[in-house]
């Protein structure tokens, strides 16, 4: 699920990825939402053009929600389990 | 029998021929009703840019760009490889008909729910 509207929530973890893309990102995204507890709010930035895609991509395949995305700022809650 | 198709093309100008090819075989499975991918990576990301692949034509075949256009028209999808299109400096908003910048992911998400791909 996507919105395109920012959440008024405050994330509970930031994390700058600068111009980081395509695999590097995902795999460093992936072992970051695993420090995170279930239901916590990452705000991610990612800069690389193919973020657009690539984030949406990746939270349906991995089950976590996009909360909000407004490139380069994603929201992403991370999944129950 | 899956109903999607994907093209990866990793040559231009490099290897013209494979360039061509690559988009035959992507208007022949969007001909055949297939959600069609073609896939850009390494020197193909340069087929990407507007102009590029004017002056490509392969005896035998038709022009790589009116391939291209076709292949837009029927409603093909080029998904871009974004680290190969910015090692080499290539313009994001001078893309063709159809093409989107994406990572891995979005390949992966593509190829996941189930896809034959040809390289080329």
């Amino acid at each position: 699920m996507t919105s395109s509207t920012p959440t008024p929530r405050a994330a509970d973890t930031h994390w700058d990825a600068g111009d980081l893309g395509c695999g590097d990102l995902v795999l460093e995204l992936r072992l970051r939402m695993e420090t995170m507890k279930p239901g916590q709010l990452l705000q991610l930035t990612a800069r690389d053009p193919g973020a657009r895609a690539d984030i949406p991509a990746w939270c349906r395949m991995t089950g976590h929600t996009l909360i909000a995305e407004q490139h380069p700022v994603y929201q992403i809650r991370r999944k129950e389990n | 029998m899956a109903n999607r198709f994907c093209v990866s093309l990793t040559h231009a100008k490099d290897n013209q021929d494979k360039a061509t090819v690559g988009f035959v075989v992507a208007n022949a499975a969007a001909g055949s009703g297939k959600e069609t991918l073609v896939f850009l990576s390494v020197e193909g990301v340069r087929l990407a840019q507007k102009g590029y692949a004017d002056d490509i034509r392969e005896e035998g075949f038709a022009p790589l760009r009116e391939l291209m256009d076709n292949f837009a028209k029927a409603g093909g999808t080029i998904y871009v490889c974004s680290p190969c299109f910015k090692k080499r400096k290539l313009d994001e908003n001078n893309l063709v008909a159809g093409a989107a910048i994406v990572g891995g992911a979005k390949l992966v998400e593509f190829l996941s729910e189930g896809s034959p791909c040809v390289s080329y």
